[in-house]
């Protein structure tokens, strides 16, 4: 899932591929994210695949010992975002992620999309089946999960 | 034409919070306009046209001296457009425009202008008028197209407000109401092309659905 990821580096350090206005040329570590990139070209919003990773925690030693990399980031509006369609696990570590990045970072403004509300943007578009989008059904454990 | 309210009054409405078939009035020899809700009622027929009349007096104040253009956005506005600028009563001019929706894995499709205005808005003042405004991207586009033909001001004017999915976090000027994260019809929204032409808001159970 990992190996067709961009490197990261840290916070500040922005070198990862920018994509303006395309999505074809990005490996997406999930299909949600070429959905929503598809969806951010469709009303000309610029952006960025995980151009940014922000370290959350650091070892005595001074190196890094938890990163955290929003899958995007629309620099004409200064936002970057997080998509979950995951497990509620994951969900859980992401929100403490979120947490404590608005603690150490609290200019950066970052938006979390949930499972639900990434269906119910399907949804509002037609592309998903009603029940699952309206019901807020989680996804089968077995759901590939994207990075963090 | 048939007016709103006059429509309205006739049709007996649960109360916001109750949730439940509407019983439609129906005078002898009248077929019923409506007689089942897709889901809770969020604001009734009274609720909507009190909260129209408020932002028609505020539009009036703010907009006294300026003759604006009010821009409603195709469809979703037609019903609240409708009512709005019966509430105006300053001079005003409307024009609509339209814009296509993404309907999916189109990797090159963009957002593209389905009906143009018909104003020319350079150094009027232009009221973008919008039935509901969830993730901002939409209206996101069309204020900056609009910007680009220099209109001596630009504002936003929405009957609804969910910001929980918010991505394009633009000012808006007048709101009729916020709404929580749930999918709502009626009133002039939508669900594929249906409910429309409920006098009221409702949230969409897709339990309801055919």
């Amino acid at each position: 899932m990992t190996q067709a990821r961009i490197r990261r580096q840290d916070a500040a350090e922005s070198t990862g591929p920018v994509a303006l206005l395309g999505s074809a040329d990005v490996s997406f570590a999930h299909p949600s994210e070429a959905e929503f990139a598809r969806i951010l070209d469709f009303y000309r919003i610029a952006w960025q695949y995980e151009p940014h990773t922000f370290t959350l925690r650091w070892h005595p030693d001074g190196s890094p010992a938890e990163r955290f990399t929003p899958d995007f980031y629309l620099p004409e509006l200064g936002l970057y975002v997080e998509l979950t369609t995951l497990r509620q696990s994951l969900v859980t570590r992401k929100n403490r992620k979120m947490r404590r990045l608005k603690e150490l970072y609290p200019d950066i403004k970052i938006k979390l999309l949930y499972g639900r509300d990434y269906r119910s943007l399907l949804f509002k578009y037609g592309l998903q089946p009603r029940e699952t989008a309206a019901a807020g059904t989680p996804p089968p454990d077995g759901e590939p999960t994207d990075a963090e | 034409m048939t007016d709103v309210a006059v429509v309205a009054r006739e049709i007996v409405l649960p109360s916001p919070a109750s949730d439940g078939p509407v019983a439609g009035s129906v005078a002898a020899g009248e077929q019923p306009l409506i007689t089942e809700a897709p889901g809770e009622v969020l604001f009734s027929t009274e609720a909507i046209q009190r909260r129209v009349r408020a932002l028609g007096a505020a539009i009036d104040t703010d907009y006294a001296a300026e003759c604006p253009i009010l821009v409603g956005i195709l469809r979703g506005s037609v019903a609240f457009l409708a009512d709005l600028i019966r509430t105006i009563t300053v001079p005003i001019e409307v024009d609509w425009l339209a814009i296509s929706s993404y309907t999916g894995h189109s990797s090159s499709g963009v957002v593209r202008l389905l009906k143009d205005l018909d104003s020319n808005i350079r150094g009027r003042h232009v009221l973008l008028i919008e039935d509901i405004v969830d993730t901002g991207l939409t209206i996101n586009y069309v204020m900056r197209l609009l910007q680009e033909r220099q209109p001596a001001s630009l504002k936003l004017c929405t009957l609804l407000n969910k910001s929980a999915r918010r991505i394009a976090d633009r000012p808006i000027d007048y709101v009729g109401f916020d709404v929580p994260d749930a999918f709502v019809v009626g009133y002039g929204l939508d669900y594929e092309q249906r409910y429309r032409n409920l006098p009221y808001i409702a949230v969409l159970d897709p339990a309801l659905l055919p």
